[in-house]
Formats: C-alpha cells, sequence, structure tokens
C-alpha cells in the first residue's frame, strides 16, 4: 500500500450519460499510435454488456483467499471493437460514404438499452469506469516482470514503459480490465489518473470537463476533502464490484432514486422501484440499502428547510471544493517526485526511475 | 513427426550427443543468416527443449492452449572464429505467428539463448530460469513482429505525438510519415537477469539475430551472432553452458510461457574442455528410481506437484514436472541440501500472499520457505535426484 491514496468519487444520480469525460480522456491520451482502440475512461450502460465487452465475466482478481485468479485477454474485434475511420477523402470523387471496416461490435454498441420491458419496467442507468488505482492491484499482481508499480506518493498504479514487455499478464489478471494491450509498441498502458495534471494542483481531464458535476478528487486521509467526507465520513461511496478484492480506490454514490414500476394500466405502481437493489448490491455491495437510506433521508431534511451537508456537497457548488488536491501538496514536494515543469510529457516512467532501481537489482519493498 | 523427418533432410549430420559441438570458421560470422553457406560446415545435433512448468500463469486460454504439451526436438548447431560465436537454430511450427500491429490478444513466435555470466564452477551455474541473485545470465531475445512503433520516428516510443499536432505540412509531414514508418524496429533485446522478475533490457551488448520460416517446411530457422567477449560476457573458453528457449504464438506463448532446455555445454571443435563441463552438465545420476519415487512422495509431495502427483495447493512451491528436462543434477542436489543458494522467486509477491516462496531476513537476504533436506543419507538422496531426472514431458 501506498502511502496516500488519491481517490476519485462519482456521482451515479447525476451521470448523464454523454461521454464527455471519455472525449476529455481520449483527446488528452488514446486518440493515437496504437492506443486509438483504448478507452480509459468509458462510460457505459448498466445493465449492459459494458466495455470491453462482458468484462465482468472475463475473470481476473483475486479469490476469498488471496490468491490472484486466472482471467481473459479480451480481442479487439469481438470485445473492444475495432476503431472505425470513414473515408472522407473518397467522397469527392463519388464514392459511398463508409466506415473501412465492418463494424461488429464497438464500446457503447448497447448504449441505453437497458433491461426490462417498456413501458412497464425499464430502467438502466450510466456507470463511468477508469482504472480504480486498488490498494491491491491485480495487474501489478499478475505482472511476472514487476513493471507495474504503486507510486508511494499518491498510490498512482503505473506501467513502467521501459519493464513492460507486452506480456498481457496484467490484462487477464486485472477484473476491470482497465489495462490495454497496445499492439503498435507491443506494451500495455492504462488510466494514469492524469498524474502530470494531478501534480499540478489540477484534476484529472474526465474530472474537469465532466458536465454533470459528479466526480470529486482528493486524497483519502485529507479530513477537510469531500472524498473523505464522502467516502469515510457519511460512507456514501461504495467501490465497484469490491468482491474482487482489488480494494478499489474509485468510489460510486449509488443511483438512489428509481422511478416506479407502471402496471399493466399504464398506472405507477406505488412504492416499486425499476432499479433492482439486488442488482445494485451485486454491483456495489451490501451498503447500498443503507447508503440509498442515509442520502433519502438527508433529502428529506433539506427538503424541510435543514441544513445537509451532505446533499451540499452532492450538489457540488464549486470545482474548488470538489478537487482539493490538498494545498500545494504535490508543489511542495515536487523536487523529491522529481515531476518537470511545464512538461508536454512526462517521461519519467519511460526512461524510469523504477528501471534505475532493477539495473542494480536492489529488492524492491515486498513486491 | 514432420519435425523429425524435416531435421532429417535439412541435417546430413546429425550425431546423438549431448553437446554441442562448434565448428571452427576462418571467415566472419558477422551478419550471417540461416541460409548462408558458412551452415555446411557446421554439426547439427538434436535438442530437447521441455514445456517450463515450474511456475504457471494466470491466462485462462493460454493455460487451456498449453496443457497437453510435450517436449520439443530442436536441431542446433554452431560456429565460431576468434572472435565470434553463432549458433543456428530450427525447429517445427505448423504456424508462422507474427504479432501484428492490430491485436490485442495475438503472439509471436521467438527463441532465445540464454548465458550464464559466470560459468567457472560447472557445479553451480544460475538457475535455468533466469538465474540468481549471486549468478546472472544474459538473455538475447528475438520475437517474429511487424515492428514497433517508435511514434516520433527517433526511436522514443514513450513520444506518443500525432502527426497533425506537430506543425508539420506538406513535405515536412511526408518526411516524418515515412521516417515513422522506417523507424519501426524488431523485437531482437538483450537482457540482464538475476532470478525471474528482474530481466532487465540492456542495450550496450551487440548481437544479430534472424528468424526465417520456411512454409513448406512448416519451420523456423534462427542464427543469432555475437562476439565472444564483451563487457557482460566471455566465451573464449573451449566449453560454455548455453541454454534455449523457443515460443509458439499460437500457443499464445509469451514470456516464461515456452519451452526451454537446460545447461547445453557447448564445445568448440579444437579447443580442449577444461574443466569437463560436457560431463558434468549432463551428468545422470544412478540409484533406486522406485525408491526415489517413494522419497519424493514423502518428502517433497507435500508441497511440491509434479507429474501425476497433485497433493499440493496449486501456487505452493515450484512445480517439479519438468524439472528432470530443464536441470542438472548438481543443480537438483544443491537445491536438496542448500535450499538457499538458488531461490526461485516465483509469483509477483502479491499474486498468492499464503504462499511466499522466499522471505526476507533483516539483511535483505532471501530466505528460501524450503527447508534443507541435508540429513537425507546419501542413498536416498541419489534416488531422489534419480528419480527426480526422470521427471519430464515426453
Amino acid at each position: 500500500m501506498s502511502k496516500r491514496q488519491l481517490a476519485m468519487v462519482m456521482d451515479l444520480n447525476k451521470c448523464i450519460g454523454c461521454q464527455t469525460c471519455t472525449v476529455a480522456c481520449k483527446t488528452q491520451w488514446t486518440n493515437r499510435n496504437g492506443r486509438d482502440y483504448m478507452y480509459w475512461n468509458n462510460v457505459e450502460t448498466f445493465p449492459g454488456t459494458g466495455y470491453p465487452r462482458n468484462w465482468q465475466n472475463l475473470g481476473g482478481g483475486f479469490d476469498p483467499s488471496g490468491d490472484l485468479k486466472k482471467g481473459v485477454v479480451p480481442n479487439l474485434e469481438r470485445d473492444y471493437g475495432i476503431p472505425w475511420e470513414y473515408n472522407y477523402s473518397e467522397l469527392e470523387k463519388g464514392k459511398q460514404f463508409r466506415p473501412h471496416v465492418d463494424p461488429r461490435w464497438g464500446p457503447n454498441w448497447d448504449e441505453d438499452e437497458g433491461a426490462g420491458t417498456f413501458p412497464y419496467d425499464n430502467y438502466f442507468f450510466y456507470i463511468p469506469r477508469i482504472c480504480n488505482h486498488c490498494d491491491n492491484p491485480a495487474c501489478l499482481a499478475s505482472c511476472p516482470r514487476d513493471a507495474i508499480f504503486k507510486r508511494d506518493s499518491d498510490g498512482v498504479v503505473l506501467i513502467d514503459q521501459e519493464r513492460c514487455q507486452g506480456y498481457r499478464y496484467c490484462v487477464a489478471g486485472c477484473p476491470y480490465k482497465k489495462i490495454y494491450f497496445n499492439p503498435k509498441t507491443g506494451k500495455s498502458e492504462k488510466c494514469i489518473m492524469c498524474f502530470p495534471r494531478v501534480e499540478k494542483g489540477l484534476p484529472s481531464a474526465c474530472s474537469q470537463q465532466c458536465v454533470g458535476r459528479i466526480r470529486f478528487m482528493g486524497f483519502l486521509d485529507d479530513k477537510e476533502g469531500q472524498v473523505h467526507k464522502l467516502v469515510n465520513e457519511y460512507k456514501v461511496a461504495l467501490p465497484l464490484r469490491a468482491d474482487y478484492g482489488t480494494t478499489p480506490n474509485v468510489f460510486y454514490v449509488p443511483p438512489v432514486d428509481s422511478p416506479p414500476k407502471y402496471d399493466a394500466n399504464g398506472k405507477p405502481i406505488p412504492g416499486s422501484d425499476r432499479i433492482p437493489v439486488e442488482e445494485l448490491e451485486r454491483l456495489f455491495g451490501p451498503e447500498v440499502k443503507r447508503v440509498i437510506k442515509t442520502i433519502k433521508d438527508e433529502k428529506e431534511k433539506k427538503k424541510n428547510g435543514k441544513e445537509s451537508q451532505l446533499l451540499d456537497i452532492l450538489i457540488a457548488f464549486k470545482h474548488s471544493d470538489m478537487f482539493r488536491m490538498d494545498h500545494g501538496y504535490y508543489s511542495k514536494n515536487s523536487a523529491s517526485m522529481g515531476t518537470k515543469k511545464l512538461a508536454p510529457i512526462d517521461e519519467r516512467y519511460v526512461r524510469g526511475k523504477e528501471t534505475k532501481v532493477f539495473t542494480n537489482f536492489l529488492e524492491r519493498g515486498q513486491h | 513427426m514432420k519435425a523429425f523427418y524435416l531435421s532429417l533432410i535439412l541435417t546430413c549430420s546429425v550425431f546423438a550427443s549431448e553437446s554441442i559441438i562448434a565448428a571452427k570458421v576462418d571467415g566472419s560470422l558477422k551478419g550471417i543468416t540461416p541460409s548462408s553457406k558458412m551452415w555446411d560446415r557446421a554439426i547439427f545435433d538434436y535438442q530437447t527443449l521441455y514445456p517450463q512448468t515450474t511456475i504457471g500463469f494466470n491466462d485462462i486460454n493460454a493455460k487451456e492452449k498449453n496443457s497437453n504439451n510435450g517436449a520439443k526436438k530442436v536441431v542446433v548447431g554452431a560456429l565460431y572464429n576468434d572472435k565470434e560465436l553463432a549458433i543456428k537454430i530450427r525447429w517445427f511450427d505448423a504456424t508462422k505467428d507474427t504479432q501484428n500491429r492490430e491485436d490485442t490478444d495475438g503472439y509471436a513466435d521467438g527463441f532465445a539463448l540464454q548465458f550464464a555470466k559466470d560459468f567457472s564452477n560447472a557445479k553451480g551455474l544460475p538457475y535455468i530460469g533466469m538465474g540468481d541473485k549471486n549468478r546472472k545470465v544474459i538473455v538475447h531475445l528475438t520475437k517474429s513482429t511487424e515492428g514497433i512503433d517508435a511514434p516520433n520516428a527517433n526511436g522514443d516510443v514513450e513520444v506518443q505525438q500525432l502527426p497533425s499536432n506537430m506543425n508539420l505540412y506538406g513535405e515536412d509531414l511526408e518526411k516524418f510519415t515515412s521516417k515513422k514508418a522506417s523507424a519501426r524496429v524488431d523485437y531482437s533485446k538483450s537482457f540482464i537477469a538475476q532470478g525471474f522478475r528482474t530481466t532487465t533490457m540492456i542495450d550496450d551488448v551487440k548481437f544479430s539475430s534472424v528468424m526465417e520460416y520456411n512454409k513448406e517446411e512448416q519451420s523456423w530457422s534462427a542464427t543469432i551472432s555475437r562476439s565472444l567477449k564483451d563487457s557482460y560476457l566471455d566465451l573464449s573458453s573451449g566449453a560454455i553452458p548455453i541454454a534455449f528457449a523457443i515460443w509458439d504464438g499460437s500457443r499464445d506463448n509469451r514470456d516464461g510461457l515456452k519451452h526451454i532446455s537446460g545447461w547445453i555445454p557447448l564445445k568448440k571443435v579444437s579447443k580442449t574442455d577444461k574443466k569437463n563441463l560436457a560431463e558434468m552438465l549432463s551428468k545422470e545420476v544412478s540409484g533406486d528410481i522406485e525408491n526415489g519415487k517413494k522419497v519424493a512422495l514423502d518428502n517433497c509431495s507435500l508441497c511440491h506437484n509434479y507429474g501425476d502427483v497433485n497433493n499440493a495447493p496449486e501456487f505452493m512451491a515450484p512445480n517439479l514436472s519438468n524439472i528432470g528436462g530443464y536441470s542438472t543434477a548438481d543443480y537438483l542436489a544443491e537445491s536438496i541440501l542448500k535450499p538457499d543458494a538458488v531461490i526461485v522467486p516465483g509469483y509477483n509477491r502479491n499474486a498468492h500472499k499464503n504462499f511466499s516462496w522466499y522471505n526476507i531476513d533483516e539483511g535483505g537476504n532471501r530466505i528460501s520457505t524450503m527447508p534443507s533436506y541435508d540429513w537425507l543419507d546419501e542413498k536416498s538422496r541419489d534416488d531422489l535426484i534419480a528419480f527426480l531426472q526422470t521427471l519430464k514431458n515426453q
């Protein structure tokens, strides 16, 4: 475990599935050189197959005794979808407008389908997903080269691009399938929690751009931070699929308000919930009911004209409160972290300091 | 079977010897390829490679594809001159698998050659799987790839720049694009390692390697040449230990998922094997195998799985199923008597926390979790080693 942990909270009640976070991430990191198919950040519809296809059934993570479970390396065409491009330049020659491959699958292929029968009990909601920067990363545990490490300074999980030889056991090992193999460079890559931004006191691109203001970012041990309050004080933010045993550091406020189902005559059934709480429990664990009750109670308080700090946090008034990068933590420590001034490309983990440690063959911690 | 016939056809002088005999040539071996005429002068010989089963991997599909792996015969020949050494290896592979630039789950055929950094003590050679803390190995690894990108056209893989973000237009843009395409590199790398997981790339060792696939004969031929002496290795003596590994991409082979040989002595014609390396490496301990089997069952099988004996938890200790294929008798004896002499690091320390293969003492040294079996009487020990030497897939 790292000394400190940077974490994110996403309030699913406010996610409208606009994919602005996805675009922010893609334009910042993954629109080029073999990363084209990767979505370090994606927003998927639940219930649905997710991205990559059926990721929840592809194995990985740990069993209850703490042993790494075996997993699958997804296929580009079948599971991720080939990112297709159109023949724009041929249009002036009178060619028909068409994609360069016959698209058979892609991220959000089943967007908004959900489950149930319209208009009686159909439902869906969105889950944005990034790397969980877990306390016990299964990717790190799967790597036969010790190429994956967790930074002491903020718990961000990174892949040393010099040590990585593209064996993809990390892809099989990550139960969230948030590690991607770059076939052009022959190395694996993943969400880096925008660490070059974070070290400048900025939140990740996905958090900054979120129009629904659903994302909070900060250190788990920063008692003034909203992330700490949501996760540790009010305990309304829960990790996704904690049963995988990796102890994720991205937390979700589960959907609280679910419209009622309709009966055969199209009338609402009082007291019914379209989103089955069992489904939410499968995703976020047994605490879901308590979280729903806490937030409903606080809402009631606010409705009755009383103060509710929890609701004020969830309303997300100010970016400066939502993203508390701990007031100069990085700038104070930048020298020891090796942060560069305004470097457009951060080369630390490519010609990396981690590699030097290995060149001298020192035992690195307890890994 | 095809591989068997193939090697008979290809090599007119196949010896059944446990050493590789390197023939001396006068000309330079630089840039030698599998089809070079010089190979007419080499003496070719079978060697056997065994599936690496000491440690398993967490890829479901790969595990399934490799569950019935048998031993593999390869044909090896070697040439040397005063300065260089060249080795040619041929093996059967039904499909040519190249890691292409589109697949996320495609793997490459490949081969590697491993040298011991220090082989002055033939009894204490590095552990066959990537050496050990005090016994380093140098590995040359070549994979069949379509070329790896260096996105800024300058060899810097990390520089992920979009040409459209680079203020390049017209001719300049074309120049950049073609430079980028030509900057693709083949996967041919050298590593230094002192134990599984420590493998670290080194770029100050020069070697050249060529892999050629023959579709009709369904076989790979590969050559590798390097100087006899550099800052890491001195291979100038009359006999040197070498080891091979081959990977089959169609079986999702990569990393430790491979076939490996044990340490094979390479003897140079007209030079003497002063330390009797050839004999030491191919030594077979004679003993009562049936009794050895019993000794193993009583003493080893609580932690180690091997062959049909699977009494131990999966991740408890190195699997010994092919230990007889890729270990020397001296290594087996050493491991039984002094388990701390060579530590097999095994899985990542976070993967199976209940089954640590070693602990770290206050001085930072690795201490094997296996106790010493120095109390075994000599006969039982020899019987056990004789039995362990039979543990290998056919």
